[in-house]
């Protein structure tokens, strides 16, 4: 009995103090000014690309509309519904979902929050989610194709340009899990390498995990046995450590979201970037104007949305032909002359 | 017919020292749940300890600059927090899953509270210019065996500090009075009592040992494989370890071998996906190292053997 009692003493404070933390973030103070909220994918805060580019929409507005913001993480899948329900209950005015795999919990919690706005960033509503719902969806494989481009040129034309490039005719993509928006980066940017460098062999490897850095970095480091002198990393936290993997031996990284050159500026070439910031920062300000509507939003290169970062430091090495090339697919692109594939079976692989 | 194989594409020395550093922090919490298991208390918090580990030891050596010092504040903090699971298993006589499910939780929480203190923000911290990386040196004599040299003596610290262990614990464990003590706890821990050694010391002895080692573990993954720490940046490692402690057979040289084999599994499947030679989806070549941790438990489960008293509580009577 005695015993008993004691275990379930302390069981009850070490639950406490397990959970203390996670109520410890976002106090929310009850006003009229109107509240915009995110709930971020299991990748997390300081992923330095997706979820912070998200959050970034969210500071622009609390800066420039004075709106309230306020945010949760998810640690696991299982987590998704509620943290989006708690964001709607604690009165959200409108809340993010960040990340393709919270699809069906965001559409889950819309249908019972129908006074509030929902916004899904990855995540399309098809015509058959609630009203309330808004979907944001970015053409990554018009970024990637772009970064294919420089990666294509770069590893085979110009490696004399740099000594971290070699004679091998090989580059790399790292992906987190295969879900659309990262197989469209990667088949992007096949289609892009491929465009200039029709015999270029590009290997590609899922992670299957978007926080797993040490096997992120391995898989980098085994692209490298291979010889690629170029790496894509479209893998969130695990991708941090295929950029480890590149500065560590000496190759090109290039990042993903957004520009990642501060992640280490001697290896991230450029970044295939998506204007997740641009984009949240609007649908806040929509609804802060009272001009919301539900449905689906796609932003592409047409819409300056999505492209590449600039090189910074190493754009000495990459010559005039490089960037008249990404400025030419940018205008055909616009032009509607180029179409790019979307998914693996479409390039047969 | 050896040289053909090692220069084959994918089953080359490259292979092999992947599978080293995959399988160095599952070794590590192997060894360390061994020990802990050794002793009766049974040790599921390994993936919460590793993880505090990885914190601290990061954190540290962001703080001093010193990714020693990081290596050092990260073992503590392992041995302290496992001191938490010694205190509600040994002393408290709570259930040792219980307590070792909730310190697993319990450890996210930390990890999270401190990045925000500690960073700002929770998720990935800012990366740390030195690391115990920097530190890669060849064994003199060992290095220059072939094939293997290379492959196991041109190596990071704590990959060494792992080789270490595994015969440090195997010979503690067979030769030391304190090793043979802590078999006892966990075989047969009344008869330990009797010849007038506290099992409930030797029980808060192995428990931080694995501390010590989860410590360790976290800290190759923060600050020797990666210079920066993310949020649940073990993935599930710490159980793999308790897989590779169990088909190991409570061993350290065992924990050791299954380790081996869980890292080469996941070293050949990224492999297999860049091979180009099947066309097969990823899918099944991610979960090659879950299956072959599944496969190692179940195959080799029947013919080893958990020590006697693991997980049994052991109470003093006392007369008030």
């Amino acid at each position: 009995m005695k015993k008993g009692l004691k275990s379930a003493i302390v069981l009850m404070i070490l639950i406490c103090l397990a959970v203390t933390p996670l109520f410890a973030e976002g106090s929310q103070e009850d006003s009229d000014v109107l509240t915009a909220s995110m709930a971020t994918d299991t990748g997390g805060l300081g992923d330095k690309s997706f979820n912070d580019s998200a959050y970034a929409g969210l500071v622009k507005a609390n800066t420039e509309l004075g709106v309230d913001i306020n945010v949760v993480e998810s640690k696991q899948m299982t987590d998704y519904v509620p943290n989006l329900a708690g964001l709607a209950e604690d009165g959200s005015d409108v809340v993010f979902a960040v990340g393709f795999l919270m699809d069906e919990a965001v559409k889950e919690v819309a249908a019972n929050y129908p006074d509030q706005w929902f916004a899904g960033i990855d995540i399309g509503g098809y015509g058959a989610a609630p009203e309330n719902f808004i979907g944001i969806q970015y053409n990554e494989h018009e970024a990637g194709y772009l970064a294919g481009i420089v990666a294509g040129m770069m590893t085979k034309e110009y490696a004399g340009n740099s000594d971290k490039l070699n004679d091998e005719n090989v580059v790399g993509v790292v992906l987190g899990m295969l879900i659309p928006p990262v197989e469209k980066f990667e088949v992007g940017f096949i289609q892009g390498v491929h465009y200039v460098n029709p015999t270029c062999e590009v290997l590609s490897i899922v992670v299957d995990s978007f926080t797993d850095s040490a096997k992120g970095k391995e898989a980098a480091l085994s692209m490298i046995e291979q010889g690629a002198d170029i790496i894509f990393q479209a893998a969130g936290g695990s991708g941090i450590g295929a950029i480890q993997a590149c500065n560590e031996e000496g190759i090109f990284a290039i990042g993903v979201d957004v520009d990642q050159n501060a992640v280490s500026p001697d290896t991230v070439l450029t970044s295939a970037t998506k204007g997740v910031t641009q984009s949240a920062y609007l649908v806040i300000k929509d609804v802060f104007e009272g001009n919301a509507m539900g449905g689906d939003v796609i932003y592409g290169i047409k819409e300056d949305a999505v492209g590449i970062s600039s090189f910074h430091t190493h754009d000495s090495i990459v010559p005039q032909a490089v960037k008249d090339e990404v400025a030419m697919a940018i205008s055909d692109i616009k032009a509607g002359k180029r179409t790019i594939e979307t998914s693996r079976a479409a390039i047969g692989r | 017919m050896i040289d053909f194989i090692l220069a084959s594409q994918i089953f080359n020395v490259d292979l092999l020292s992947a599978s080293i550093r995959l399988s160095t922090p599952i070794a590590l919490a192997a060894i360390g749940a061994t020990i802990c298991e050794k002793s009766g208390v049974v040790n599921i918090a390994m993936e919460g300890i590793m993880i505090v580990g990885a914190f601290f030891a990061l954190w540290f050596t962001y703080l001093t600059g010193s990714p020693w010092l990081g290596l050092l504040a990260g073992i503590a903090f392992g041995g302290a927090y496992s001191l938490i699971h010694a205190w509600a298993t040994v002393t408290l006589h709570l259930d040792h899953t219980v307590s070792g499910a909730v310190l697993n939780i319990l450890a996210l929480g930390i990890t999270r509270y401190m990045m925000v203190l500690a960073y700002g923000h929770p998720g990935t911290s800012d990366t740390v210019m030195h690391t115990l990386a920097d530190y890669r040196f060849a064994v003199p004599v060992l290095s220059k065996i072939p094939i293997l040299g290379p492959i196991m003596f041109e190596q990071t610290p704590i990959v060494y500090f792992m080789y270490i262990a595994v015969i440090f614990f195997t010979w503690f464990m067979k030769k030391t009075k304190v090793g043979l003590h802590i078999k006892a706890a966990g075989e047969h821990p009344l008869a330990l009592e009797t010849i007038g050694v506290s099992v409930y010391r030797i029980r808060y002895l192995g428990v931080v040992i694995s501390g010590l080692l989860g410590g360790v573990a976290g800290a190759y993954l923060s600050i020797e494989n990666q210079a920066t720490f993310t949020e649940g940046m073990t993935n599930g490692r710490g159980f793999i370890a308790m897989a590779a402690m169990i088909s190991g057979g409570w061993t350290p040289i065992g924990s050791f071998v299954a380790a081996l084999f869980f890292g080469f599994a996941d070293a050949l499947q990224l492999r297999l996906q860049i091979s180009g030679n099947l066309a097969v989806p990823s899918e099944i070549f991610t979960i090659i190292p879950y299956v072959a941790t599944v496969a190692a438990v179940a195959g080799l489960v029947r013919k080893s053997k958990a020590p006697k008293a693991d997980g049994k509580d052991f109470i003093i009577e006392k007369e008030d």
